[in-house]
């Protein structure tokens, strides 16, 4: 469609650097229970069937949790969307119009979803006992939607910066040309890598929490458990870091636009982007490294650290490229967007922030003072 | 004037906007209320050693949680999500507006989960004072994030002078913020009280402890009722003049209103007659009937709350379809059509015919556009229908659904239809005015005529017949 005139769009809120670094952060966050219930679920509920002993352990409790994961994961998931409607309003309502119903569908799908793991949860105290058939079709039910869920936002994001069709899409899903909402962004070379790329890294995930469950959040965990969460959650990270590298070579060698490839693969961004590439294999290096000794809690919390610069370095990337891909929409571009910042609420925001954070470490401290259950 | 229109046939899509906001509020302020009821009820129940009455409690947090994290939070997304498919004009002017107060509020969200999931999970492992504070950090969350909520749904009734300042405080202290927030905590302690009667109806058997909660929980379900009066009274007062005159013009709403009051007190006097006065009459029965009157008053002013804003979506700032007040004048001067990249690729789409091009530089043509209209049926069709959805499909369907024109307009004539599309404002000052050119206006009166079914045949009177 049209460049938009940045001169019509109300003022951007802050300047446009603080309005990424929260988009950037929030995503960062997000990932983190995002991942669990993405690959994670799928993991989980395959370990607890038919592992081993301590795998079943893990699974457990794992599943045990993911309630109180998807309560925090879809919240931090909001702090992205809404930065990023702040920024790129004009691409990201089109492209969800477009597809309105699928993009509805996110939110009206995951309400059995997120009732389907407390039912499946409930049964686990039991020790299995309880856990009957459907229980079990109800876990294994939200699984799956939450991989559909997670192909709906792949279609929306990726055609958020994909103007280009937005046109086609209109002429084929259209009613006196009002969109219909029932669009898919099908066509688009991006769409099925980014959906692949983002379970190979949910595995990687998975992989880093076993491990940092194991010795950090588990009291009474045996020698077993920790053996087991330290092999599996190699073979699990590595088979992360080879699905993230073939899925992140299709999307980058097959399927990235001209103009972003050749941006990140200019100096310095290709430095980012090599990095970014690596980053995957960086958890299963240190796995592989440790891979005789005992799973000791520093050991661990470097493991899980790292990941989380790999999700950190992973969602820099991410927003570079998506700025590369929006820069055409906007014109004379982003940067030059008139910015009001609205300092006042802005230092109410800030304040607030410190101010939960600090009652947020008072509750935690309280819980850790707790002896634990067993 | 940069988004496509959402085309939700029959029901509009701002209507689903409207259907997902009922189900939310209904969770929403008992997750406020909710949330006091139980921090003040654990602390009597911690001091007065009653351990029949915690377990009740823990019990309820449960339902509690499994009601407002999963349904409350989906939902508020839900109203998010489709405010910007359905709105997204108004959606782009809050979210620049108010991002701060937006992400402030997540930082509560965050607060309240944490809080209710430990109040919950450590039941039990924690010491009372701890327990009993963590409730009430979490009660504390939850009443400041209605807060900062109705500050920017206020602000969409009566931004005050924010059309002027364009600041934050402004808009958010604005006329309706004060009303609205006493309405809703008193909703929100009514709705709570409402709700827990229903759930302990169905699941306390001990008389002694059914009976205590009943008494314990009637005051404050009758302050709520008395505080939704006091805000309900404000809120008319600091109503925009306009929507004071839609209240009385629109018998619809004028039926609401007199509803909503009617259910209001039936629950007050029931609320009155049986917790309070005569705690034994609180069967199951009882209990639902005074949930489902509650929940029929507050679904009911909900619906009024959204429908008085018309002709704007944020009052004075962005009109029902999405138009600026202040682009207007222009857009009559240059074109609805061409204004909007989505309407004028429907004049690009439209098959080339005899007679000078449509588009020419990415200028419409009027003149042209009039006569191949004229001539043409289908680009008739094509072109109206554009017109329509873009300019009135916010607040109507076309033949049928809600609002439909096309039975509004029955055996009216062309000349008729001229007159109202180009005085919409004057036909129902809650309707916009029309925001395109005499020509564009003709075209649509065209096809509104083609469109509308005739008059009724059989009542006609015969003087009629014989024309
Ligand atoms: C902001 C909302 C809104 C928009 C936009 C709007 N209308 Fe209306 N319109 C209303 C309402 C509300 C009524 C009263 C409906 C009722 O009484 O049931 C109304 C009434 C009507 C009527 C009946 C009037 C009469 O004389 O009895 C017609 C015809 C009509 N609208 C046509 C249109 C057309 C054509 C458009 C677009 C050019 C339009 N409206 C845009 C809200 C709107």
């Amino acid at each position: 469609m049209e460049p938009i005139d940045a001169g019509t769009l109300p003022e951007l809120p802050a300047p446009f650097w603080f309005i990424q670094l929260f988009k950037v952060l929030g995503f960062t966050l997000h990932m983190v229970p995002m991942h669990l219930w993405y690959a994670g679920m799928l993991v989980a509920l395959w370990l607890y069937g038919r592992g081993p002993d301590p795998g079943r352990r893990f699974a457990t409790r794992l599943l045990a949790q993911m309630p109180v994961l998807m309560a925090f994961g879809i919240n931090l998931g909001i702090v992205p969307l809404l930065f990023l409607q702040v920024a790129y309003c004009r691409a990201f309502y089109p492209a969800t119009i477009l597809m309105a119903w699928f993009w509805l569908a996110i939110v009206v799908l995951l309400i059995p979803a997120y009732y389907g793991v407390y039912y499946h949860s409930a049964a686990l105290a039991s020790d299995g006992a309880a856990m009957t058939r459907l229980r079990r079709a109800s876990g294994w039910t939200a699984a799956v939607l939450f991989v559909v869920i997670g192909f709906l936002f792949a279609n929306g994001l990726s055609l958020t910066t994909r103007d280009e069709a937005w046109h086609a899409l209109w002429a084929a899903h259209n009613v006196g040309g009002a969109a219909t909402g029932t669009a898919l962004n099908l066509s688009d070379a991006t769409l099925w890598p980014r959906w692949l790329l983002m379970f190979g890294l949910a595995l990687v995930t998975t992989a880093a929490w076993c491990v940092l469950d194991a010795v950090w959040l588990s009291a009474g965990s045996s020698d077993d458990d920790r053996r087991f969460a330290r092999d599996f959650a190699l073979k699990l990270s590595l088979a992360g870091a080879v699905w993230s590298t073939v899925a992140g070579a299709w999307y980058v060698f097959l399927a990235w636009p001209a103009e972003v490839f050749r941006e990140m693969f200019s100096f310095p961004a290709v430095l980012l982007t090599l990095v970014t590439a690596a980053s995957p294999w960086f958890p299963s290096a240190l796995l592989f490294a440790w891979r005789q000794g005992d799973l000791n809690r520093s050991r661990a919390a470097a493991i899980a650290g790292t990941h989380l610069g790999v999700l950190a370095l992973n969602a820099i990337s991410r927003q570079i490229v998506q700025n590369i891909e929006l820069r055409s929409l906007f014109q004379p571009g982003v940067s030059y967007q008139p910015v009001a910042t609205q300092w006042d609420s802005l230092v109410l925001f800030l304040a607030t922030f410190l101010g939960g954070v600090v009652v947020i470490a008072w509750i935690l401290a309280q819980l850790a003072k707790v002896p634990a259950k067993q | 004037m940069e988004y496509p229109w959402w085309y939700v046939p029959h029901l509009t899509s701002p209507m689903l906007i409207a259907a997902i906001a009922v189900v939310h509020v209904l969770v929403s302020h008992y997750a406020v209320g909710g949330g006091l009821f139980l921090a003040v009820e654990t602390r009597f129940a911690y001091q007065s050693n009653d351990t029949a009455y915690l377990d009740y409690l823990r019990r309820h947090a449960r339902f509690f949680i499994l009601l407002t994290v999963v349904w409350g939070a989906i939902t508020g997304v839900g109203i998010w999500w489709t405010i910007g498919l359905a709105s997204p004009t108004a959606t782009e002017v809050l979210i620049r507006t108010f991002v701060f107060g937006w992400a402030t509020e997540y930082v509560f969200f965050v607060l309240e989960i944490l809080a209710a999931f430990a109040f919950y999970y450590y039941w039990g492992r924690l010491s009372e004072k701890v327990h009993v504070t963590i409730g009430w950090i979490y009660a504390a969350a939850a009443w400041i994030s209605l807060v900062l909520i109705t500050g920017i749904t206020a602000f969409m009734l009566n931004p005050g002078g924010w059309p002027d300042h364009r600041s934050f405080w402004v808009g958010f202290l604005n006329p309706q913020f004060v009303p609205q927030t006493i309405a809703r905590t008193g909703g929100a302690l009514l709705l709570s009280s409402l709700y827990v009667y229903l759930h302990a109806s169905l699941v306390i058997q001990d008389r002694r402890l059914y009976h205590l909660l009943v008494m314990r929980s009637a005051r404050p379900a009758l302050w709520g009722a008395v505080l939704i009066t006091v805000g309900g009274i404000g809120w008319f007062v600091y109503l925009p003049e306009s929507a004071r005159a839609a209240l009385e013009s629109a018998a619809v709403l004028t039926v609401l209103v007199v509803i909503i009051f009617a259910l209001t007190a039936v629950v007050f006097v029931l609320l009155y007659l049986g917790p309070y006065r005569n705690p034994g009459w609180m069967s199951p029965g009882f209990a639902l009937a005074l949930c489902l009157f509650g929940v029929a008053a507050f679904s009911t002013g909900e619906f009024v709350r959204e429908a008085v804003r018309k002709p704007y979506v944020i009052y004075n700032v962005v009109l029902g379809n999405q138009i600026a007040p202040e682009h207007v004048q222009k857009l009559r001067r240059r074109g609805f059509l061409e204004a909007n990249p989505w309407t004028k690729a429907v004049i690009a789409e439209l098959p080339a015919g005899q007679g000078s091009p449509l588009l020419d530089g990415g200028r419409i043509d009027e003149r042209a556009l009039l006569e191949r209209t004229e001539k043409d049926p289908d680009a008739l069709r094509v072109v109206g229908q554009a017109l329509f959805q873009y300019h009135c499909n916010d607040c109507h369907a076309l033949e049928r659904g809600y609002s439909a024109v096309g039975p509004m307009i029955r055996g009216r004539d062309l000349d008729m239809n001229f007159a109202l599309v180009k005085h919409l404002e004057k036909a129902h000052f809650f309707m916009p005015p029309w925001a395109g050119t005499e020509d564009e206006a003709l075209i649509l009166a065209r096809y509104l005529t083609e469109i509308a079914p005739p008059r009724p045949r059989g009542m006609d009177p015969i003087y009629l017949e014989k024309q």
